[in-house]
């Protein structure tokens, strides 16, 4: 239904994804999917069926939090907020993350 | 699981509408929020409307993946699964019922049963660490094995021994005494006392209701004040629950007491039922003891007996050292009784937590439970027939939704949490009528016990606890497997294209599993019968075997004080209700085995034979009792030769003794027995465990009779009367003896009227026993258990003949058809009517054989295990005790059948036919 050209995520990278959104700022789930999409230029685009389940699941995992506060639209909206537990799962997930990424790109060039 | 996850779990349970909404307006949010964007971009609001819908995809996945992400799905469905049962429900209410009772009658049965086996074997409330209570006995043979509950002979400490141990050994932190089952009276009526340390409660750890517990200062010697505590039943007997009762002062046989406190209900010590009242050991001389008579009559008070003593072991110690280190510390000390002279004091530890020994009385409560379920099964099976007869009205419904992608697995989840509702619907009825069942039988027990057992009679407090209703609600859930699992998996095991057409015919599978539960039910239901039929009998031979003494009004009076004898005798010679008084002195008194000794018999020179030596002479052992010259008469122990005691013969020293036939027969071959001489050898002095026994002077005495056996099957009732080998005259007044009356009423009557003239003469006097009661204990256990098996097998019957009579009917609406295709082909009436019948015949059968078969195997192991207070059980195989029982299960499954079988012949083979 999306853009078919889209790569697909890798697993457990959305909520990686979402946690590093969430970093800065307390955001609803239209504007993290939003966000993902604006800063890898188009190249992530994210599944916004699988994006409330997957912030469910964060939230019932303690890493983020959830509050609703009225939106741009005027609306009722329920705003999502990184809690310190997910700060620090962050870290480590961003770390795991670049050793992979790492690995994985020296793999490339060498092979 | 995060505090975090659980807090928003217990809210979406709580709340789960608004989490819904929650969720809804979430998603809505997005989708609006998308088409703000698109509309940005250009587009109309419907075109952003429905370009925001499609890139999001479904929204019900959506939803439905979150809801996953709330773990709370596997609630949900049993919430829904609960709700669709209610419903279900509400739209058949008469098969809701049914079943619901159905499982409730059994429930409550089965509850029963706990009930009394928790009070009995589990419970030891209000006691702080039952399980550092060990009891110290001295045993008379420590090594041979002693199971615990097992019977033992032990050698009771003495009261100087019993400080010795809780003072002086290091293993345990303290120990009481006690004396229990002492039989008492307060204000002239009878109590069941308990003799205890004054540290008893302290020991126990123990609060007063009212008022405070027994103290240690209470039994010291120079204490100034005897005080007494009742139990909750004994203030609730005697003083009516009196909250004024803390203070007053009672007699207590014939003596002040004061009560100082009262126990509170879930207190009661360390026996299985509470006694009406704890008094300090040290008054323990002016009770009367039968069983220790010589040991503190007379004696200070440090011989006094402590009968039991409790010790708390020390926290950590274990039980094969604290044993091994009291056994070493008792040897090493020459002031502490040995239980056999030379070899080391050998002191044994038994776990004492306040309640029975499930060994001792498995016998009992193991077959209770098994009747009592087996009701519960044939319950259970009835109810499974029903549910798999709805169970094919619900086919096509069980289709749509198979055929709706539903899993099997969901649907047979969903039924049996259908069944799991009634069944703790059945469970919490059940619980209520056992509480009804539980009153009712104790109300029956106690009118159909004599009048001197009534007044004995303590029944355990019988609560409900935790524990009852945990193992009502553990057996609710096994009863909804054993109701529900076939059905819904025979109901699930449908084709769901088939189903939506509507043929749901019957396959054969689930009349074969309806067969098997006939099958069941009628095995269980025979099983019980003939069992009832054993305990009939065996309560009938109990009843009617002979007693070999006269029963119908004869009473035996102890004499319980010898100070009181003459006052008793004069009273009792005097009374007009009294025919004849007479006297006997038998070991059978005290309880211990019938006494006896080496005995030189001399016979007499037979005349026939002439040429052979005068006198032949055996020695060999010869037991004896002593009986006063009425005797013979009052219990009507004919004399078959020679004469009985002429009423001057009333000493050993007249010299003349009267044999009993067994005797005559062992020790005279030829019979003859009269004008031989019996001269018992001397005999070393008593030791302590037969010293109230009589004992028999050494010196010749010449037989003068010969007494008819008494040829009583009921040996342990009548141990008092248990035939010697030899007969020896004794007196009225003999200190020691107990008295044998006949009297010239009602022996019950009688008993209440002499008995009161007796407590006015002794205020501390014992009871008085009628020998009718002696008898008739024994049948009244096996009368009680025959009216519960047979109330048990009626139920099961009934059971079995409804399950029969529901199949059977079921089975014919579903094969109208069949019946009218073969009523159309040409079968007659008999011919359909007997079709239906033999398609049971074959259940029936096979359930008879299976029942009787268990029926026999099971009266067999219970004569086995039934302990011998309750009586022998009869384990002939009579054809009679078959034959009734069978007669009655066909006549009964005749008529479940016979009304279907007609309704199958009135089926109208035109209009079946015509229906499709």
């Amino acid at each position: 239904m999306t853009t078919s050209n889209a790569p697909d995520l890798l697993p457990g990278t959305l909520d990686l994804l979402i946690l590093r959104t969430l970093q800065s700022d307390a955001m609803h789930g239209w504007s993290i999917a939003e966000r993902i999409q604006q800063v890898s230029q188009n190249v992530l685009q994210v599944n916004q069926g699988s994006l409330y389940p997957a912030l469910h699941r964060l939230e019932h995992q303690g890493w983020v939090d959830a509050e609703w506060h009225t939106s741009e639209l005027g609306r009722r909206a329920k705003y999502y907020r990184l809690t310190p537990s997910g700060r620090r799962r962050l870290a480590v997930a961003a770390g795991e993350w670049d050793r992979m990424a790492a690995a994985i790109g020296r793999v490339m060039k060498l092979a | 699981m995060t505090f975090r996850d659980l807090r928003l779990r217990v809210r979406a349970l709580i709340a789960p509408r608004r989490v819904e909404r929650e969720l809804d307006e979430e998603l809505a949010f997005h989708l609006e929020r998308e088409a703000h964007e698109q509309q940005r971009a250009g587009l109309t609001p419907s075109a952003a409307a429905a370009r925001a819908r499609a890139r999001f995809g479904s929204i019900a996945l959506a939803a439905d993946a979150c809801r996953d992400a709330r773990g709370t799905v596997f609630v949900d469905a049993l919430v829904r699964d609960v709700r669709d049962a209610l419903r279900s429900f509400r739209r058949a209410p008469w098969v809701t019922l049914t079943i619901v009772a159905t499982i409730a009658l059994g429930l409550a049965l089965v509850t029963v049963a706990f009930t009394v086996y928790n009070a009995l074997f589990l419970r030891a409330d209000a006691v702080q660490h039952p399980e550092q209570l060990f009891t110290v006995e001295r045993l008379v043979r420590p090594d041979l094995p002693h199971p615990p509950g097992g019977d033992r002979a032990w050698m009771p400490f003495s009261r100087r021994e019993y400080e010795l141990l809780r003072h002086g050994s290091d293993v345990l932190t303290d120990a009481l005494g006690m004396v229990s089952d002492v039989v008492a009276r307060i204000d002239g009526r009878v109590t069941n006392t308990t003799l205890v340390s004054g540290n008893f409660f302290q020991v126990l750890d123990a609060r007063a209701e009212l008022g405070r517990p027994l103290i240690p200062a209470d039994d010291e010697p120079a204490t100034s004040q005897q005080v007494v505590v009742l139990s909750h039943r004994g203030w609730r007997k005697f003083f009516n629950g009196a909250p004024t009762v803390v203070g007053r002062s009672v007699r207590l046989n014939g003596l002040p007491f004061e009560v100082v406190g009262v126990m509170p209900e879930t207190f009661r010590g360390l026996s299985v039922v509470p006694p009406d009242l704890w008094v300090p050991l040290l008054s323990v001389r002016r009770f009367h003891l039968p069983t220790y008579l010589d040991e503190y009559e007379g004696k200070p008070l440090d011989d006094s007996v402590v009968e039991v003593v409790v010790g708390r072991l020390k926290p950590g110690m274990s039980p094969e050292k604290a044993e091994a280190a009291l056994t070493a510390w008792a040897s090493g000390r020459s002031d502490i009784k040995r239980n056999r002279p030379g070899h080391p004091n050998q002191l044994t530890l038994t776990p004492n937590r306040g309640t029975l020994w499930p060994l001792s009385f498995h016998g009992v409560i193991a077959p209770a439970f098994f009747a009592f379920g087996l009701v519960l099964m044939t319950g259970c099976a009835n109810v499974a027939n029903l549910l798999l007869a709805r169970g094919l009205s619900h086919r096509a419904e069980i289709g749509i939704r198979l055929s709706l992608g539903a899993s099997r697995w969901r649907v047979i989840r969903q039924l049996l949490v259908g069944h799991l509702v009634l069944a703790l619907a059945a469970a919490i009825c059940g619980v209520v009528l056992s509480r009804g069942l539980l009153a009712g039988a104790i109300r029956v027990a106690s009118t159909v016990m004599s009048p001197e057992s009534a007044e004995l009679m303590r029944i355990a407090p019988l609560p409900v606890d935790w524990r009852v209703l945990l193992f009502v609600a553990a057996i609710a859930m096994v009863s909804t497997v054993l109701f529900g699992l076939a059905p819904a998996l025979q109901t699930t095991q449908v084709d769901p294209a088939r189903a939506m057409r509507g043929d749901a015919m019957q396959g054969a599978r689930s009349g074969r599993a309806s067969q098997i539960l006939i099958a069941l039910q009628v095995g269980a239901a025979g099983l019980l019968l003939i069992t009832s039929g054993a305990f009939l009998r065996s309560a009938f031979a109990a009843a009617n075997a002979p007693a070999g003494v006269r029963t119908s009004d004869t009473l035996v009076v102890p004499v319980t004080h010898e100070p009181f004898r003459p006052a008793i005798l004069g009273a009792l010679t005097t009374d007009p209700l009294v025919e004849a008084v007479s006297a006997s002195w038998s070991s059978g008194v005290t309880g211990f085995p019938a006494y006896g000794g080496q005995a030189v018999i001399t016979r007499p020179a037979s005349s026939a034979t002439q040429d052979r030596s005068a006198r032949d002479q055996t020695t060999d052992k010869v037991s004896y009792a002593f009986v006063s010259p009425g005797y013979f008469n009052v219990l009507g122990i004919d004399i078959v030769s020679g004469r009985g005691f002429a009423p001057d013969e009333r000493t050993m020293d007249a010299g003349v003794a009267v044999v009993s036939e067994a005797a005559v027969r062992r020790l005279w071959p030829t019979g003859k027995a009269v004008g031989s001489v019996v001269q018992f050898e001397a005999q070393p002095p008593p030791d302590t465990q037969q010293a109230a026994s009589p004992r028999a002077p050494s010196r010749p005495y010449v037989v003068i009779g010969v007494a008819r056996d008494i040829e009583s099957t009921l040996a342990d009732a009548l141990r008092q009367f248990a035939d010697p080998n030899v007969y020896l005259p004794i007196g009225l007044q003999n200190p020691g003896t107990s008295l044998v009356l006949r009297v010239r009423s009602d022996p019950d009557e009688a008993r209440r009227a002499l008995l009161d003239r007796l407590v006015a003469i002794d205020p501390a006097f014992g009871d008085i026993t009628t020998v009718r009661a002696m008898v008739n204990g024994r049948a009244v256990g096996l009368w009680m258990v025959f009216g519960v098996t047979v109330v048990l097998a009626g139920l099961a019957l009934l059971l079995a003949a409804s399950g029969l009579f529901s199949v059977l009917s079921y089975a014919i609406e579903q094969r109208k058809r069949e019946i009218g295709i073969r009523m159309a082909l040409g079968a007659t009436t008999r011919d359909i009517a007997g079709w239906v019948m033999s398609r049971t015949f074959i259940s029936v059968a096979v359930g008879i054989v299976a029942g009787a078969g268990l029926a026999t195997a099971f009266v067999k192991v219970l004569a086995k295990w039934v302990p011998f207070w309750l009586g022998n059980i009869a384990t002939i195989v009579e054809p009679v005790a078959y034959a009734a029982p069978v007669i009655l299960i066909v006549v009964t499954c005749t008529v479940a059948v016979s009304l279907p079988a007609w309704r199958a012949t009135r089926v109208d083979p035109v209009t079946t036919l015509r229906q499709d």
